[in-house]
Order: structure tokens, then C-alpha cells, then sequence
């Protein structure tokens, strides 16, 4: 809470500030005198919302400051960064960008505080960070969902061009995903057999998404079209992952793509099972589940991903300071251990350019399947 | 027996060491705290607090969490009575009566059977959670999209039961929560619904803007347009903290049931927890003697649904433990927690990890203990805080409400949206339409549609899978038994006798 109030407080005085000035070239070099006097300044600005100080401590607090910007700033960051999560708190991105911030925070010596704004399939967020101020404070964590299908199936509802508007800065991790079956009144064990019964029972076979347009539709459906046409009902879930693993587990769905880490507890159970995996290779833990590459479909990438975005104006070299805080915290042995026990997998080492080489082939994919499967989604 | 009472002393030695009682008090401070700020709900400080939890031991940081989770079910009801302000869906009914027990200068009263009667669920649903995890499990298991359904048509009905005055303006009321409830995006084809393309209603109008507009916002403006005589005669009223004999014998049977019907819907994941208060306050006044006394400051309306939700949070427990269901956004945020701590919650949590298991459930009831403790004493504090004069509390009241509502998604529109529903809050007092069975037809009404439209989905269009399966028959016939009893002419003809009364 406090945190949040010294953020809210910092991000008025900068509003203030760059509200009434020009703002000044090359922030980024500066002498150690003016150092003294920003710190100075900034130290009596604070007084500002000390109830108990009078008026002209208050201007003089204020000319201070404005003196201080006029003649430069600290290097960025010098104020905390805002970094927006296209959810309500508690899902699986969310809680990355909760450990990332956190590790970015002790890389750059500077607070760097998520900010939810759920809603409308990530547009909220998007627009919102798009349209900031272009000066590295304020980014957005989003995920395979959020920054790869929305823009993609919902562009025309979006005021932004996210070509144009957004770039990326960093792949943050890579989540395998299951495709798992239930285990309840189905008979299929393996994936060739599910292939064959899913062939056999035309309209039978349910798979559920958390709605449309969403990666598990997507991809079951690029599923069924390559594997020969495969009929199957679509059974959509406002409500997410919690109740599409719990019709999975009592049979009124059959199948479903789901992240590696929360079905463990219903795996356990023997209540579902899982059929492939879309990941590089095998995992460790589930050395019998194929990789959905082995099982005869290299072309599906089901994997979810998680990876930071910034305006596209913010400057290139804030955009490569944060690359590597963010490339050194999936690097880190905290995030490592978050990784290993999450069941995720840390981005592939790599520069900005490959990470936007990455972005842009991962964006010509998408339109190429939704191109594919024939994807519209109602006005 | 032997093994329930060894693994409960390992519980209580887990859960009793110096550091694990710190992290269940604090949990219960911060959460007491964000309970009484309206709005400001555990899903955002369980966020907060997340990544603090990579530091600690699983079971402090779970002990810690669980404490902060049921805390705010304890803080949530002071608000309500107090000043009319639900901040949670569950909190939502103990305004009926709560706050009219407070206007008759029986705060203290209420607010301490708020406490006693959570303190006593909270006992019992942790010794449910301990004896009879894995069967009630099962029970949640069994619960699918036409079981939902069919309790949401229950619940419905149960709806109008809320209401004491007309039956028509209730029928009315739930079924403009049930428009509400259709605003934003369809999930079977992604169209938007009634958002005149407001990007920021895709997801349809939130319950908090709603529930603080109408109940919070709307009685201050009730209150101010009253002018100041007839307010102060309100605060000069209050006399004595603690419940009279009678309220006590009234107020404990209506624990006792209110505990048993948490208990099992709070198994359920997704709707059942939050029906929970709901249903109990519709039976408490069901069965009263005296049904017109509620609405008007009946102590089992405020002992039933607040032990029923403090139930439902401890049960809600049961599905993510066992199975690593979440029924619940903060239950998502533990699962988080400890997933990020390699521990996978699911049935081999018990065998593999007892320490946390039972030390997890020890301090439950220990944060139970505490609650209490904390909770009785401030008692006299809340109630002192009705007689700051209103036209200063009121701006106070107003600016909580603003800051809560933004800060549920950090969306300014929210906070017109609430101010909004102030105005028709007000509109509904002077025409004595009451706000609670709208509001349980906007969380319910959305709800219905998703489970009906996903039964018919999973039986291919036929409406028999209603019947075919037995949960959702039974419930249905407890359905019909209702309207039934709702539509008896005789208990019509006593309705409308209480509406000209009032």
C-alpha cells in the first residue's frame, strides 16, 4: 500500500513537471552538481503533501524543482515504472510479471509496480500502454493471448495500429501445454487413439476454451482441420481455466489444451490425462507424454509465451536498457527456480532483434492460421 | 480416530510455533483492515503480497494468505451494518438487516453476532475441512454445468423470497438485475452486448460499482435529503454493545443452519460460495415465525448468512486442496503461491506433505481465534464511529467508496458507474423497491445463461439433461416446492399485508 502511494505521489510530480516544461534533450547526461540539486529539489518538493507546510515552502519547493528539470535529470530510471498486466490478479501472467518486476526492481534500483487493468481480451491494457507517454515508465506484461491473438482477431476493435504502436522488449518465459484428455467415460488413452475415436464419432468428441477466439479454440481447431477434418463441439468457459479443468475432470468435456502447472493436482488424481505435450522436447516429469512435433503435427506451437511489450516511440535506448534488465532477470537464479518448479521455460538467450524477429514471425503465424481455420469473431 | 487426532497435533505444532502464529496475526490485521475498507477486496492484497511469499516457508506464506482471506470475510460485514456498504458479494444481504439494526441503535449488538456467529462456522467448517476432505470433493466434483443451472433457478426464486414488500416490484427488480447481467461479450461467438461500444463494459458491469452505487451511495443520499434532526435521533439511539438474551436465543439456531448451508455450497467452485449467504438469509426468513420482521432489523438475518459465508470461505478451501480446483480468485493466488514453491495442490498434498496440510488447517482455526479477539474490541470502536455527524462521516464514507471501486480494475468509468447506481439507489428507496434481489439476479442472471447454454451444448440440444441427472432434479423440484409456496395466496395475501404496514 505504501509503495503504491509513493508511486502515485512520484507519478503526479512528474505529470506536474513535464506539464509545464519543454522537456529538456539528453536527460541522460549530466554532472554531479546538478545531481546535488535534483536531489535537493526533489527532497522539498516532497514536502508538498505534508498537510502541516505552508504555502511559501511550497513554491519554493516547486521553483526548486522546476529549476532541477530545467537543468536536467537523473539517468533513467529516476522514477518508479508502471507495469500494466492485461488481467485481474492471480492467473499465470500475472503472477510472472509479479516475480519479473520484482527481480527487474533490484537489477535497475528503481521501484517497478504492476498495475491491473483487465478487460476486452487485453485491448484495455494495450490501448492504455500505447498511448502513454513513450519514456520507458510505463510498459506492459501480456501474454500469447493478449499480445498475439488480439491483435490478430480483434484489430478492427482497437483504436491503435499494434504494428505500428507497440514493440516488444523482451521474451520473458515460454509455458509448455498439454493437451489432456478426461479420463471419465472416454475411452482414447493415447493421442493416435483419440485421433482415430475423434474420426470415428463425428460430433461427439467436446473440447472446451475459455471462449472464442481464444489459443484453445484456436488450436483445437487447427487440430482438427490437419488431422483430416475432425468434428468436434466447441463448449466455451467465461470463467477460465478453473472450469474447463473441472468439466474436464467429471466428463461433460472431453478434451482440452491446457498449461503444463495446474492440471498436475487433477493428473494426480487420475482424473485426466494427458495425451501430447506442445514443447521442444519431452518433459522431465512426464517422460511417456509425446511432443505434439513426435506425435505427427510439428506445425501446431500451442506453447503459451509471456513477454514484455513499451510504445513503440520510447526511446531505442531505454528500450535496450530494459531488454537486458529483463533478459538478466529470466536469467537469474530466482526466476530460474520460479521456472523449474512452475513447470515454464526460460527464454532462449538473444538479442532485441531476435527477440523482435521472434514477435514478428510469431504475429505472420497467427494470421496465417486464423487465415486457415477461417476465424471470424461477431462485431 | 487416532490418526485425525495425531495429525491434528502435528497441525497445531506446525501452526503454533512463534513465526507461523506472527504471519496468522498479521494475515488477520491486514485482512480485518481490508474488509472494513469497501471495495478494497483480498484479491488485490493476496496479489500485493505474492511475491513476499517466495521468501517464506509454503506454509507461513499459505498460513499468512488464508488469514488475510478470511479476515476480510469477518471485516466485510462492519461496513455493511454500520453504514450500508457491501464491499463483497457475500456482505451484500447483511445489509437488510444489519444496517436497520443499526439505525435502531443496535449496532453493537449486530456487529457482535457477526463475529460470534463467523468465529462459530469458521470452527466447524475447519473441522469439516479436516475430517471429510476427500467425499467433499467428490460432492464439487459432481457438480456440472446442469447442476449449476438448475441451483441457479433455485436461487432465483429464492430471490423474491428476499423481499418484504411487494412481490411484483421484486419479480420486477430480479429481472432488472438480469438485464444488467447481460451487458458485455458473448462467449460462444465473441459478439458485444449493450456496450454501446465502451470498450471498458466488454466484460459486462462490475458487481462492486453496482453494489456500493445502490446500497452504499444510494442510502447517503437517502440519508442527507432526511436533514439533520432525524439523523442525529438515529446516533442518540445506541445503547448497549452486547446482544440481549432474546437476540442470543433467536440468533443462535440461525448460526447453526447458516453453518450447515456454507459448508456444503461453499464446496462448489465458481457460483456456490457466493450463493451461500444469499440462501441462508431466504431460509432464515422462510422458516422465521415472523417473516415481516425481517427487512427490518431480525438478528437472524444478520446471525444466518454471516455464519454461512465465513462457512463458505473455509469449504471453499476443500476443492483446491484436494484437487487444485480453485472455487475463487484469492484460492487461484495460493495455488499460485505454492506452485511457485514446487507443490502441486492436489490429492498427494495430504500424504506427501501433512505438515502443511494440517498445519494449514490448525491455523485456520487459530486465525478464527484471533479474528475473534481482534474483532469484539473494536466493536465499541466502529460503533463510536456512528456519532461523527454525518455531514463529515458521509464524505469519508464517499471517498472509500471511490477508492475502492477504482482500484477493483483501476478503471475511472467504474467509478461513474457507481455514482450512477447512487442516483437509481436513491429512485429505488423512494419507490421501495429493494436493491437485494436485483443484485442477486445480476450475479445470478449471467451465471444461468453460461451453464444453460453449456448443458445444451454438452447434450447436443436436448433439455432432458435437466432432469436426467439427479443433483440437478432434485434441485429443481426444490424449485418448483418454492414457487409453489411463494404463490400460495395465503402467504401472498401476509405480503402484501407487511408491504402497507411498511
Amino acid at each position: 500500500m505504501l509503495e503504491n502511494r509513493i508511486a502515485a505521489l512520484r507519478r503526479k510530480q512528474g505529470h506536474a513537471l513535464q506539464f509545464k516544461l519543454v522537456r529538456t534533450p539528453g536527460p541522460f547526461i549530466q554532472s554531479p552538481n546538478e545531481n546535488k540539486r535534483l536531489q535537493r529539489g526533489q527532497g522539498a518538493y516532497r514536502g508538498e503533501n505534508d498537510m502541516k507546510r505552508i504555502r511559501p515552502a511550497l513554491l519554493i519547493a516547486f521553483c526548486l524543482v522546476l529549476a532541477a528539470e530545467a537543468y536536467g535529470q537523473a539517468p533513467y530510471p529516476n522514477k518508479p515504472i508502471k507495469v500494466i498486466v492485461p488481467y485481474a490478479p492471480g492467473g499465470l501472467t500475472d503472477v510472472v510479471a509479479r516475480y519479473f518486476t520484482e527481480q527487474v526492481r533490484r537489477i535497475l534500483g528503481q521501484a517497478v509496480y504492476v498495475e491491473n487493468k483487465p478487460g476486452a481480451s487485453g485491448i484495455i491494457a494495450i490501448e492504455e500502454m500505447a498511448r502513454a507517454r513513450p519514456d520507458g515508465y510505463t510498459l506492459m506484461i501480456g501474454n500469447i493471448s493478449t499480445n498475439g491473438l488480439t491483435p490478430v482477431l480483434l484489430a478492427k476493435k482497437m483504436k491503435i495500429d499494434y504494428d505500428r504502436d507497440v514493440q516488444i522488449i523482451a521474451r520473458l518465459a515460454d509455458v509448455p501445454v498439454f493437451f489432456l484428455a478426461t479420463t471419465t467415460d472416454f475411452p482414447p488413452k493415447t493421442f493416435a487413439e483419440f485421433l482415430a475415436y475423434a474420426k470415428a464419432n463425428p460430433g461427439k468428441v467436446r473440447f472446451g476454451s475459455a471462449g472464442a477466439g481464444s489459443y484453445q479454440q484456436i488450436n483445437t481447431e487447427v487440430l482438427a482441420k490437419r488431422a483430416g477434418g475432425l468434428e468436434m463441439v466447441h463448449i466455451p468457459f467465461k470463467e477460465g481455466g478453473s472450469g474447463i479443468l473441472h468439466d474436464l475432470g467429471n466428463g461433460d468435456i472431453h478434451v482440452t489444451w491446457f498449461n503444463v502447472t495446474n492440471p498436475v493436482g487433477m493428473i494426480k488424481a487420475g482424473r485426466v490425462r494427458p495425451l501430447v505435450v506442445a514443447a521442444p522436447q519431452r518433459l522431465a516429469q512426464y517422460p511417456d507424454v509425446p511432443t505434439i512435433a513426435e506425435a505427427g503435427f510439428p506445425g501446431i506451437k500451442a506453447a503459451q509465451w509471456v513477454a514484455a511489450f513499451a510504445p513503440a516511440a520510447t526511446p531505442p535506448e531505454i528500450v535496450e536498457l530494459l531488454h537486458d534488465a529483463f533478459a538478466k532477470a529470466a536469467a537469474s537464479p530466482e526466476m530460474n527456480d520460479i521456472f523449474q518448479k512452475g513447470g515454464m521455460i526460460a527464454p532462449p538467450p538473444g538479442t532485441l532483434a531476435d527477440a523482435r524477429n521472434w514477435l514478428r514471425g510469431e504475429m505472420t503465424m497467427w494470421r496465417q492460421v486464423a487465415e486457415e481455420i477461417n476465424l471470424r469473431l461477431e462485431d | 480416530m487416532y490418526d485425525l487426532f495425531s495429525n491434528l497435533i502435528l497441525g497445531f505444532s506446525v501452526a503454533m510455533t512463534p513465526a507461523n502464529l506472527g504471519f496468522a496475526l498479521v494475515g488477520c490485521l491486514v485482512g480485518t483492515l481490508i474488509g472494513v475498507l469497501p471495495g478494497i477486496g483480498p484479491v488485490a492484497t493476496v496479489a500485493m503480497l505474492l511475491p513476499l511469499t517466495f521468501y517464506l516457508e509454503p506454509v507461513s506464506g499459505l498460513i499468512m494468505l488464508a488469514g488475510i482471506f478470511y479476515g476480510a470475510q469477518y471485516g466485510g460485514s462492519t461496513t455493511a451494518i454500520l453504514v450500508n456498504l457491501p464491499g463483497e458479494t457475500s456482505s451484500v444481504v447483511t445489509c437488510i438487516d444489519g444496517h436497520q439494526m443499526a439505525k435502531q441503535g443496535r449496532a453493537g449488538a449486530a456487529l457482535a453476532i457477526a463475529a460470534l456467529g463467523s468465529f462459530f462456522a469458521g470452527c466447524v467448517s475447519t473441522l469439516l475441512i479436516a475430517l471429510f476432505s476427500p467425499p467433499l470433493a467428490k460432492v464439487g466434483q459432481s457438480f456440472g454445468a446442469p447442476e449449476y443451472f438448475s441451483l441457479m433457478v433455485l436461487g432465483l426464486i429464492a430471490a423474491v423470497v428476499l423481499a418484504h414488500g411487494s412481490i411484483v416490484k421484486a419479480v420486477a427488480m430480479v429481472i432488472f438485475g438480469l438485464l444488467l447481467g447481460l451487458v458485455g461479450t458473448d462467449g460462444n461467438t465473441g459478439g458485444q452486448r449493450f456496450t454501446f461500444g465502451l470498450i471498458t463494459l466488454a466484460d459486462g458491469i462490475g458487481f462492486v460499482p453496482v453494489a456500493i452505487g445502490v446500497f452504499g451511495v444510494g442510502e447517503i443520499i437517502a440519508n442527507l435529503v432526511r436533514g439533520e434532526e432525524q439523523r442525529s435521533l438515529v446516533q442518540a439511539k445506541i445503547t448497549r454493545l452486547w446482544p440481549t438474551k432474546e437476540e442470543f436465543k433467536l440468533a443462535w439456531p440461525a448460526t447453526l443452519r447458516g453453518t450447515a448451508l456454507g459448508s456444503i455450497l461453499g464446496v462448489l467452485p465458481g457460483g456456490g460460495a457466493t450463493l451461500s449467504s444469499f440462501a441462508a438469509y431466504a431460509f432464515e426468513k422462510k422458516i422465521a415465525r415472523d417473516p415481516s420482521r425481517f427487512g427490518r432489523g431480525a438478528i437472524e438475518g444478520v446471525a444466518g448468512p454471516e455464519s454461512a459465508n465465513n462457512a463458505g470461505a473455509q469449504t471453499s478451501f476443500i476443492p483446491m486442496l484436494t484437487l487444485g480446483l480453485p472455487g475463487n480468485a484469492v484460492m487461484a493466488l495460493m495455488i499460485g503461491a505454492l506452485t511457485i514453491h514446487g507443490i502441486q495442490p492436489g490429492p498427494q498434498v495430504m500424504t506427501e506433505r501433512p505438515a502443511l496440510f494440517w498445519g494449514m488447517v490448525a491455523s485456520m482455526w487459530i486465525g478464527n481465534l484471533m479474528l475473534l479477539v481482534i474483532n469484539l474490541p473494536l466493536i465499541g470502536i466502529w460503533v463510536q464511529l456512528l456519532k461523527v455527524p454525518y455531514r463529515v462521516l458521509y464524505l469519508a464514507i464517499l471517498l472509500f467508496c471511490a477508492i475502492g471501486v477504482y482500484t477493483v480494475s483501476n478503471n475511472t468509468l467504474d467509478v461513474i458507474i457507481t455514482a450512477m447506481f447512487g442516483v437509481l439507489g436513491y429512485i429505488f428507496i423512494k419507490f421501495e423497491c429493494e436493491p437485494a434481489p436485483m443484485l442477486l439476479g445480476f450475479v445470478l442472471g449471467p451465471l444461468m445463461e453460461e451453464n444453460l447454454r453449456r448443458a445444451m451444448r454438452i447434450s447436443g440440444g436436448d433439455p432432458m439433461i435437466f432432469v436426467n441427472r439427479p443433483i440437478s432434479l432434485g434441485l429443481l423440484v426444490a424449485a418448483a416446492v418454492l414457487l409453489v409456496i411463494v404463490m400460495l395466496p395465503a402467504i401472498r395475501a401476509k405480503r402484501e399485508e407487511a408491504f402497507q404496514e411498511g
